[in-house]
């Protein structure tokens, strides 16, 4: 993990766009989004938040595309994070696990799903939902016990 | 149940007959080779649509997610007489050759093709679909582990992108994207 978690999976390197989105700033929590919807890990308030911080890194190093949950609920699937210039985006979505943001993009909706293409983090309010408090560590073996 | 439910708040209206052109300039032409020695293109010999991702035969990551996955929307489809070909384009060119790639594949569907290349063959491929290949660390059972694309990518039998797949989504939900582009209409 050590190795892992400095460097990031950029889910997805798009160039420049072909068609025009819809501009929005939506805040949220960047979420890992396999554990929101498999519910393999616990219910959707269990894997949010400070409790599934280690699981979210895992995930996103793991190739798991990160999520922005909306305050309403919406989820959208972040394409990009484009807060660096260059490939090191990757490092933006692994130091964004479970924080909560407040994200300026290009919103696209297809085929039922809502994507995000986030130019820009305005800001970033670090982690805010203490889970951990009900939860503990989600899944308790996310966080290896020290040899 | 809780899969359900949540899928309300991931899923915006309706699904995909007519969606527009994609936002994303995705897709283009490279010539690989695939696990039978044989250079197969962006467009499938048979016509076939395809599901495409960019992994590794052996990766223990998102590729134990996605794989899957496609062999699971592929056979959905065959019921309804859709006809997909799952096909792998490998980051780790290294480790996927067209001796070792075809085995693993086979245990995830035996449709699986798996297409690898020289380092700029398969640059050509990334390129295409902008997938960034970042070696991450070395397993020592498992050989170099590698960050790369995480969308299942649907092409027609040209090779023509459609639309992209999250691979988070479950395979009913997918297969149901995927007929959105390739049922019969008429």
């Amino acid at each position: 993990m050590r190795y892992a978690l400095p460097l990031l999976l950029s889910s997805l390197a798009l160039p420049a766009t072909a068609a025009e989105g819809t501009r929005i700033q939506v805040t949220g929590e960047i979420i890992d989004t396999w554990c929101y919807y498999s519910g393999v890990m616990g219910g959707p308030d269990a894997v949010v938040g400070s409790a599934h911080h280690t699981c979210a890194l895992w995930c996103s190093a793991g190739g798991i595309p990160v999520g922005l949950l909306a305050e309403d609920g919406t989820v959208y699937m972040v394409l990009k994070i484009a807060q660096d210039a260059t490939s090191a985006s990757g490092d933006t979505q692994l130091s964004l696990a479970a924080h909560t943001v407040t994200a300026d993009g290009m919103f696209y909706e297809r085929d039922g799903l809502n994507y995000i293409v986030v130019s820009e983090v305005i800001s970033d309010m670090d982690i805010v939902n203490p889970t951990h408090e009900d939860y503990g560590t989600v899944p308790p073996f996310s966080f290896p016990e020290p040899e | 149940m809780l899969r359900r439910a949540l899928a309300v708040s991931l899923l915006a209206a309706s699904s995909a007959a007519a969606e527009p052109p994609l936002p994303f300039d995705l897709g283009g032409a490279y010539a690989l080779t695939n696990q039978f020695g044989e250079t197969r293109t962006e467009a499938d010999p048979e016509g076939h649509a395809q599901l495409l991702f960019f992994g590794y035969a052996n990766c223990l990551n998102i590729c134990s997610a996605a794989l899957p996955l496609m062999a699971d929307v592929v056979d959905a489809l065959a019921e309804d007489g859709i006809a997909v070909t799952p096909v792998m384009i490998t980051v780790a060119p290294d480790q996927d050759t067209v001796e070792t790639m075809g085995a693993p594949l086979a245990e995830i569907h035996p449709d699986f093709i798996g297409l690898t290349g020289d380092r700029a063959t398969l640059q050509t491929a990334y390129d295409a679909f902008a997938i960034e290949v970042e070696p991450l660390f070395q397993d020592p059972e498992y050989g170099w582990v590698y960050a790369h694309g995480s969308f299942v990518h649907l092409l027609d039998g040209a090779g023509d992108m459609l639309t992209l797949l999250p691979p988070i989504l479950d395979a009913e939900r997918s297969a149901d994207i995927v007929r959105g582009y390739l049922a019969p209409r008429g």
